[in-house]
């Protein structure tokens, strides 16, 4: 034990200055690591790629001890696990009939309304080769990086639901970090109800809700889905059910991260919004039923210069009115010259 | 001659055997592997190094030491960095000033000494974390990391007292 059977050296004189000097380190250390938090995940990721094989390797015997230890204590519930998955799968399939009833309805629907289709989604399938649950963090490591197209801000799920989104992709591993971590924020969606709110994650399994809308009331056994608010994340991916822990409502999550084996990584490929090109319908004066008036003609020079000759003058003049009936149409400006209508009148035809 | 310098290898190279064992200590309990499935966080072992021979031989950990092996921690956590190497410092500061007052701890006084440093180092850690974050963070994973480490401690404070009696004691006894 330490507790003295051998002789405690002192330290140095310089030990104190060196202790306060290191102190100083770590708290400059603390600050840049929140202002530039890509150099220190530049070397994570770097040690990830690293110790890949070695996890890899590490993973095997540790599921297989797993999954035959969790074997055993099955063996004695054999008997109505059958059951209850022989009525369960009956159920399910009753509901893949109707899912699938109303799948073919929403692509009727669709064709007729000619809505713009969902965004493909790219999808990457990965192994989990660690899990990493700290007070400070809460992450899994995928055996799946760079060089197999993830890409960090990329939603992870697992075939119940989303689990979290990649943070850190390093050329064959990528870190995610969990819903539950406390650095996650997603943007969700509420149903029914389409009530938009923030998914926080504070280290506990069921991360908390924030609704973003006033009035908005929360009940439990509401569905959650992601928003796809910010066009990173896909929308509509489950997330959760609502529920009230007595003091805030919190999202029980569908998908656990801590038996997630394989998951999917899924890329977004939303293309860029483009605005539809405004019509002059669309001016909000025209839309109101209140046209704009015609700008004046621009006034000839009034002022001739001493040197200019009636001639020239004339030259000047009709330079000015093109300008307005450049915009027009040939014909239509043949037309209103011959009509002798003016200006005003042909800004009102358009 | 040749033995002499021998000597001095070896001798050195027992000198690294404090750090190198915190450095150990931050890679084996982040390899990210639950054995627990998930249910404990793994015991923060980078600690026990730093705590131990700053108590035993501080001349072989000095605050540099604790420094990177905290560094090591922050890296390999994934958690924000600066955090454990500032906590580390504390409590290197604490051991550092009642020295004696732990040195004189035996058996589960022992034990009770390493808890009480852990303590502080997750206080630290906590406050921090906190502060960066702007609000007060849920303790249940703090709290299971300070008792998953004090258990840890026992058999980590059996191998460290080995490696202090049998290669540290005999190769570095210069003072």
């Amino acid at each position: 034990m330490a507790n003295g059977t051998w002789k405690i050296a002192r330290g140095r004189n310089g030990g104190q200055f060196s202790l306060a000097v290191f102190v100083v380190l770590a708290l400059i250390v603390v600050l840049v690591g929140r202002a530039q938090p890509a150099l220190f995940n530049r070397a994570r990721a770097y040690f990830s790629d690293w110790a890949s094989p070695a996890l890899e390797a590490a993973r095997v015997p540790v599921t297989t001890v797993g999954n035959w230890a969790g074997s055993i204590a099955d063996t004695f519930t054999i008997y109505q696990d059958n059951i209850r998955l022989k009525q369960e799968n009956a159920r399910l399939r009753q509901w893949q009939n109707a899912a699938l009833v109303l799948e073919q309805r929403l692509k009727r629907y669709q064709l007729l309304l000619n809505a713009v289709p969902d965004p493909e989604l790219a999808t990457v399938t990965a192994h989990v080769i660690g899990r990493d649950s700290r007070p400070f963090i809460d992450t899994i490591i995928l055996n799946a990086g760079k060089r197999q197209a993830v890409k960090s801000g990329e939603a992870v799920v697992d075939e119940r639901g989303m689990i979290g989104r990649i943070f850190l992709a390093g050329d064959h591993t990528s870190w995610v970090i969990l819903l539950t971590d406390l650095n996650s924020r997603i943007p969700v969606t509420i149903q029914p109800g389409n009530i938009q709110a923030m998914l926080s994650g504070d280290n506990t399994s069921a991360p908390t809700l924030e609704v973003s809308a006033q009035g908005a009331q929360l009940k439990e056994g509401q569905q959650i889905v992601t928003s796809g608010d910010g066009g990173l994340l896909p929308p509509s991916l489950p997330v959760g059910m609502v529920y009230w822990d007595g003091q805030t409502f919190r999202a029980a999550l569908l998908a656990d991260a801590a038996t997630s084996d394989e998951v999917r990584v899924l890329d977004l490929k939303l293309p860029p919004e483009q605005p539809p090109a405004p019509s002059p319908n669309d001016l909000p004066v025209a839309a109101a039923g209140m046209l704009p008036l015609a700008p004046p003609p621009p006034k000839p020079a009034s002022t001739p210069s001493p040197v200019a000759t009636p001639a020239q003058t004339a030259r000047a003049a009709p330079t000015a009115k093109p300008l307005h009936k450049a915009k027009q149409p040939a014909a239509k400006s043949k037309a209103a010259t011959a009509s002798g209508q003016d200006d005003t009148s042909d800004v009102q035809d358009r | 001659m040749q033995e002499r310098f021998g000597i001095g290898v070896f001798s050195f190279l027992a000198a690294l055997v404090p750090f190198l064992s915190g450095l150990l200590g931050a890679v084996a309990a982040n390899i990210p592997i639950s054995l627990f499935g998930g249910l404990v966080p793994p015991p923060l072992l980078a600690l026990m190094p730093v705590y131990f021979w700053c108590l035993v031989r501080p001349d072989l950990m000095p605050p540099s030491a604790a420094f990177f092996i905290g560094l090591a921690e922050d890296l390999l956590s994934g958690g924000p960095p600066g955090v454990w190497a500032l906590s580390f410092l504390f409590c290197y500061a604490i051991v550092d000033r009642q020295r004696d007052t732990f040195a004189g701890l035996a058996g589960y006084g022992a034990i009770l000494g390493f808890a009480t440093v852990m303590l502080v180092a997750s206080v630290v850690a906590y406050t921090t974390v906190s502060l960066l974050n702007s609000r007060f963070l849920p303790t249940e994973t703090l709290m299971l990391e300070i008792g998953v480490s004090v258990v840890f401690y026992v058999p980590a404070l059996w191998l460290m007292n080995g490696m202090q009696h049998k290669i540290i004691g005999p190769l570095r006894s210069d003072f």
